[in-house]
């Protein structure tokens, strides 16, 4: 497995979720984020001590963005065929085994990655180990 | 039979193309299946089929490389434009690189194309090393103390 390519540091400038205003307090307001509208709501007029909104400021560097901690972005494979794809680009990008994938096939996927220098982020799923 | 422009080619084909691999993914990225795309990256630039001449880079069947270049008299007859040049594996890297340098770039075909065919080269016959075996990762914490 070849390491990604250097990058500046990954910031998250808000690692925690949004949850939408009250929801703390009623089970029936889903935390699903909801721009809170109301004439007097002191959310939305920026009260202090009041939640933060989301906003674009909130958005990642666009060298950063997409990236995993490994440095790599996340690509979809559904077979080794796939994986070829990658073989200039095992420095940017690691493979990601979909989900519908069979064990047996897994097997094969990760063999091939492994040839390629490819990383695969899911590589261990679905392995039987002893225990 | 009409021959058409490249230009064209991939303003028609870019959008919808049996060798493009869309994601979405990571904003979206687009990768291609040509064979004769170095770095199956699906852009202007890098498709073969788009181009009059295009180089490929493929793995051999019994190791090596094997160079494909496109016949540009034949860009529009896609079942005969390929021709195919094989060095094997017993030849040193240096030397493959020389050759297909010597046979492409250096005969001012695609000479863009120079480092990307040679990295891709590279990138290949590095995949056709023996893969060594990963390192038994240690047991620590409570497993470790009952095994030992």
């Amino acid at each position: 497995m070849v390491a990604a390519k250097k990058h500046v540091a990954i910031v998250k400038k808000h690692p925690k979720r949004f949850n939408r205003h009250q929801s703390d307090r009623f089970k029936c307001v889903d935390p699903s984020w909801r721009k809170p509208k109301g004439i007097d709501n002191r959310v939305r007029r920026r009260f202090k001590g009041q939640a933060a909104m989301p906003k674009i400021g909130y958005g990642s560097n666009k060298k950063t963005r997409h990236l995993a901690p490994s440095g790599h972005k996340a690509f979809l494979v559904h077979n080794a065929r796939d994986v070829d794809l990658l073989l200039m680009h095992n420095q940017t990008f690691a493979a990601e085994i979909s989900h519908a994938v069979s064990a047996r096939k897994r097997v094969e996927i990760v063999a091939k990655a492994k040839q390629l220098g490819v990383k695969v982020t899911n590589g261990n799923a679905r392995i039987k180990t002893e225990s | 039979m009409a021959t058409f422009s490249s230009d064209l080619i991939w303003e028609i084909t870019r959008g919808n193309s049996a060798t493009l691999v869309k994601r979405t993914q990571a904003g979206g990225v687009s990768f291609s299946r040509d064979q004769l795309n170095l770095k199956n990256k699906y852009s202007r630039k890098y498709e073969g089929l788009v181009a009059d001449k295009a180089i490929g880079v493929q793995p051999g069947e019994e190791g090596g490389v094997v160079l494909l270049t496109k016949k540009a008299d034949k860009a529009h007859q896609p079942a005969s434009y390929i021709q195919t040049a094989s060095i094997p594996a017993k030849r040193s890297t240096r030397k493959t690189y020389a050759a297909i340098i010597n046979s492409t770039a250096g005969r001012n075909y695609r000479s863009d194309l120079r480092s990307d065919a040679v990295a891709r080269a590279s990138a290949i016959r590095k995949s056709q090393k023996p893969v060594k075996a990963d390192k038994p990762t240690k047991v620590r914490g409570k497993k470790a103390k009952t095994e030992a």
